[in-house]
């Protein structure tokens, strides 16, 4: 795939565009150029602000398991667009979950969306970028 | 890359353009005008979301992008290039503080809760879980205030619009990504209801440490009914600060590389 540094200034100059600012930003934790699609078995929500984490227990490809951590929108934001406490999810169900990887590549990433066991999907989490700002500051 | 410059520019002209045509098309159909108090002020009390979409609470939207971008001073530019390589890991949002009303009033996740009575105007941040009580009886600031994240509010109506003079800031909060303010920081807001379903905002920010000239946002905030302002306590888990201490210990692991970070010639 070629890279396009045009599309890369297109990505943060929309990024420094929005001010939907949330607590903290993307970047210094997360990688947008490392996508992840990961399927586990829910062992854990933390239904908190500023953030929700879910819990994962994923099998690797020797069959290990290995426990994986989402963050998502703060509890308060989830309320609003769909989620319901202890209701759409349950400890156990199979679950995907779509985001970007934390730069120390430990099983740690930001959740963008969660594909539920009965196929429905939602947002668990902001787009890519968000609140980090633009490569390059404003001028004058 | 030749035509790089010239798809940015395509695409700062659809972006807006779009963003207009929203506006434009959700304008159309029956509006209520606004509503009055009982004194005869235009009446702010409601929900609102930062949005240009009448309606329900609408998550899909990113967000207006900003009307203006700020012009800053060298040293401000400097240093807010300095934070964005740090990308922003120095934003006091990191810390649960919130700040002035034009970044708290854009967070377009969060309800915003007006509550007006004779005397005063009272808007809630669900973000943060932030009051700002806004007097409206011509009193003006008071001379002893401590400077404050989301500064002292003298307001007074002009007309139907509620104009609020803003002032005594603590310095070093941060009013966008690397954009930090300094406790010159003035601001005068602008908050019209020109019909049931919206109001438009205006945000005049001062700052001659910050700013080389004023800067100026505008955006629509938008009626929400049935959504109702919820507890956000950030410090009930907010790992971050913790999180960024160890990524301190490797900043090669998350900094802007040179290349990134390099201004534009």
């Amino acid at each position: 795939m070629r890279f396009s540094l045009c599309g890369a200034v297109l990505v943060v100059a929309l990024a420094g565009a929005m001010p939907a600012w949330a607590h903290h930003s993307f970047g210094a934790t997360f990688d947008a150029n490392t996508p992840v699609t990961i399927t586990g078995v829910l062992t854990k929500v933390q239904w908190t602000n500023p953030h929700s984490h879910i819990f994962l227990d994923v099998k690797d490809k020797d069959g290990a398991v290995v426990a994986w951590m989402f963050e998502g929108y703060p509890s308060v934001v989830l309320s609003r667009i769909g989620w319901t406490r202890d209701q759409t999810m349950k400890i156990g169900d199979t679950v995907t979950v779509f985001g970007w990887r934390a730069r120390d590549h430990s099983p740690f990433a930001l959740g963008r969306e969660v594909t539920l066991a009965d196929g429905k999907r939602l947002n668990f989490g902001p787009p890519a970028g968000t609140g980090e700002g633009a490569a390059v500051a404003p001028g004058n | 890359m030749s035509g790089c410059p010239a798809r940015l520019a395509g695409f700062a002209v659809v972006v807006m353009g779009s963003w207009i045509l929203v506006v434009s098309a959700s304008a159309q159909g029956p509006i209520a005008p606004a509503p009055r108090t009982a004194d005869g002020k235009v009446d702010l009390n409601g929900v609102y979301q930062a949005s240009p979409l009448r309606g329900a609470w609408d998550p899909s939207q990113p967000g207006p992008p900003l009307s203006e971008q700020p012009s800053l001073t060298p040293a401000a530019r400097q240093r807010a290039q300095e934070l964005l390589n740090r990308r922003s890991i120095d934003d006091p949002a990191a810390l649960c503080l919130p700040s002035a009303g034009p970044r708290m009033g854009g967070v377009i996740l969060f309800p915003i809760q007006f509550v007006q009575t004779p005397g005063q105007v009272v808007i809630i941040y669900e973000y943060m879980n932030a009051v700002r009580i806004i007097p409206t009886d011509g009193r003006p600031h008071p001379a002893d205030v401590e400077p404050t994240y989301q500064g002292d509010s003298a307001g007074r109506w002009d007309g139907d619009t509620l104009v609020v003079d803003v002032n005594n800031f603590k310095e070093g909060n941060w009013l966008a990504a690397g954009i930090v303010n300094s406790d010159r920081l003035h601001i005068t807001e602008r908050y019209t209801r020109v019909d049931r379903d919206q109001i438009n905002y205006e945000a005049v920010i001062e700052d001659p440490i910050l700013l080389a000239k004023p800067w100026t946002i505008r955006r629509t905030l938008m009626l929400r009914e049935g959504v109702r302002v919820r507890e956000y306590v950030c410090a009930e888990n907010n790992v971050d600060p913790g999180r960024y201490q160890e990524y301190l210990k490797n900043p090669s692991l998350f900094l802007r590389s040179p290349e990134q970070a390099a201004p534009p010639r």
